[in-house]
């Protein structure tokens, strides 16, 4: 309903309130978190173990993240952006459920293989609403650009706000990402018979690590701002949401 | 009691005639006394504006006489001798209802839609409520006048988009910057277009000018009327790299700014986004500069369209708001207590 409700948004030019569109983000919101909670205690874990359970989960923070961003009645218009996503994530992810085979309890135990893998998808999350962030950003600065009315007819908010809004998330996403690494990296031992530098998902991640790196010293040290950043934002992400599965799928420790 | 309106205003007189008819604020106190006195009127109001001069007044007698008093008094008041003829016009309910909503929010001004007006009605009511010269007409009728234009305000798009190049020029920075608290403006050719928009920044927190023209004198003379800096012509490009916006407006009759001057300026500027206002014609600034990251240029067409394409806008929103107003007018009416019947007589003519 909301991804419905966002066409109408984007056709208007983002000049009708916006209210509707976050209040049902939040019911949806709020069905997923109980959903979620109630797989995790019938399993008896953090509900992040394969790939439709991850799927879920970076869609359920770029959830979090919007609706606390969108206590800014102008960052609302993030849901617009927001809602065809997620519904994408939505679709891709009953997909990948009909495959799963419930497993049973995931080799690593204990709390820190949980907060591993929950800082990571957090920080996908983070990275994720960055994209969408910056895809508000393209699509206003084209329309101030090219002298097109609806970028002062739009509510929503100025250009320069925008792109400070994708660097907090950005940097929001690489501390998470980092912090969950480093917790894979020190608190966890791999399984007899495997090693992080040989498993695609460990290489993947350090890649995307390396990305989002890049990407922010590229903004600090050398001014690469405006279109060129906020297209690197929206890169990065599509490269994590094209890639993420696949690298999933060759990994040994984290394929479960 | 009925409300009837006698005035006159940029519609029905020019300047010349509107100015000798204007009213001083200091001596409204005692004008309005002088007409409760003179048993014309039992509640009054006058509003005295740059564009109209108007009296609103409750009355227990009959209305074509009231007008007719109403008239006399005012030009009585001002000694005017010069024959009238469609100057001043006279309304009766519920027209004169309606005139009061329309004037209040902005639809009968110059700028249609503009907000001051409202303002100005509100001063005129309270100087009158202050001095015991209105009563419950009159204060009914204010009150809902106000609350009219707060409704229309926020359901219609009547006041809704700048009209004006200056403005115009304000919210597109508003559209770019996060806040135009610390920004920066340059003011290159002190042109009036140049300095209104600077103005208009200022004013919307615009934390320093610097002016620069062919005529140091004039930047000189300009930047102290807006509080700002003047540079010499040929210094304006040193000073780049702080400005945020910068309003051209030279006689040049060639580019003062392209692409060749401007890459390195936006280096050094590390690609902070930069407006550039041309105002100019011919223009100052290469229309191609726009095609580079982090700028965007606008000249005089531009802001002109964008402003007539709100104009356009606020004028599709008038029949809106009138048929708001006519509704409204009408429960005021309906409201009043028996024995104050809307007047039967033609309620509009022109004297």
């Amino acid at each position: 309903m909301s991804a419905v409700y966002s066409i109408f948004l984007l056709r208007k030019g983002f000049r009708e309130d916006n209210r509707l569109n976050y209040l049902l983000l939040a019911v949806a919101f709020v069905l997923h978190t109980v959903a979620m909670f109630q797989r995790g205690f019938s399993l008896q874990r953090c509900p992040i173990n394969n790939l439709y359970e991850a799927t879920m989960f970076i869609g359920w923070t770029i959830v979090t993240a919007y609706l606390g961003l969108g206590a800014w009645p102008r960052l609302r218009f993030l849901g617009a952006f927001a809602a065809p996503l997620l519904f994408g994530m939505g679709v891709y992810a009953f997909i990948l459920s009909l495959g799963v085979k419930q497993t049973t309890q995931p080799d690593f135990s204990g709390g820190w293989q949980s907060l591993h893998a929950a800082l990571i998808f957090l920080s996908y999350g983070a990275f994720g609403l960055s994209s969408l962030a910056a895809l508000m950003y393209l699509n206003q600065e084209h329309d101030l650009k090219f002298h097109r009315m609806r970028a002062l007819f739009s509510l929503v908010p100025p250009i320069q706000r925008l792109e400070l809004i994708i660097v907090r998330l950005l940097m929001a996403g690489f501390v998470l990402l980092t912090a969950g690494l480093l917790i894979g990296a020190l608190a966890l031992t791999p399984p007899p018979g495997t090693s992080y530098w040989t498993d695609a998902k460990v290489v993947w991640s350090i890649i995307v690590w390396g990305l989002y790196l890049t990407l922010l010293i590229l903004h600090w040290r050398f001014a690469q701002t405006g279109r060129r950043f906020a297209w690197g934002a929206v890169g990065g992400f599509a490269f994590v949401l094209l890639t993420f599965w696949g690298f999933s799928l060759l990994s040994g420790i984290h394929n479960p | 009691m009925p409300l009837i309106v006698i005035g006159l205003s940029h519609h029905t007189s020019p300047v010349q005639v509107r100015e000798r008819f204007a009213f001083a604020d200091a001596r409204i106190p005692a004008t309005l006394e002088l007409l409760r006195g003179s048993g014309v009127a039992d509640e009054a109001v006058i509003l005295s504006t740059c564009n109209r001069v108007e009296i609103y007044a409750a009355i227990s007698g009959s209305a074509q006489q009231s007008m007719r008093g109403l008239q006399e008094f005012l030009v009585h008041c001002h000694d005017y001798r010069d024959p009238l003829t469609d100057e001043i016009y006279t309304l009766g309910e519920p027209q004169s209802v309606e005139h009061l909503f329309k004037v209040a929010c902005g639809l009968d001004s110059m700028v249609l839609g503009e907000t001051e007006i409202l303002g100005q009605l509100k001063k005129a009511y309270d100087l009158a409520l202050q001095h015991g010269c209105t009563g419950a007409v009159l204060n009914k009728a204010f009150q809902k006048a106000f609350n009219v234009a707060k409704q229309i305000r926020t359901e219609t798009n009547i006041q809704r988009g700048s009209i004006s190049v200056s403005s115009v020029a304000v919210e597109l920075a508003q559209k770019i910057f996060s806040s135009l608290d610390d920004r920066h403006v340059m003011v290159i050719g002190a042109g009036d277009t140049s300095e209104k928009a600077a103005r208009a920044l200022l004013s919307r927190g615009a934390r320093s000018i610097i002016v620069s023209n062919r005529s140091h004198e004039r930047a000189e003379a300009l930047a102290a009327e807006l509080g700002g800096r003047a540079v010499h012509f040929e210094e304006w490009a040193a000073e780049f790299e702080q400005v945020d916006i910068v309003i051209s407006s030279t006689s040049a009759p060639h580019y003062i700014l392209d692409r060749t001057k401007l890459q390195p300026l936006m280096r050094a500027r590390k690609n902070r986004p930069l407006l550039l206002i041309d105002i100019a014609v011919p223009r100052d600034i290469e229309p191609e500069v726009n095609f580079m990251e982090n700028i965007y240029l606008y000249n005089i067409d531009d802001l002109q369209t964008i402003a007539a394409d709100y104009l356009k806008q606020r004028k599709e929103e008038i029949a809106r708001c009138e048929a708001m107003i006519a509704e409204k007018a009408r429960a005021l009416l309906r409201g009043r207590r028996p024995g104050s019947p809307p007047l039967s007589q033609p309620a509009f003519s022109h004297e």
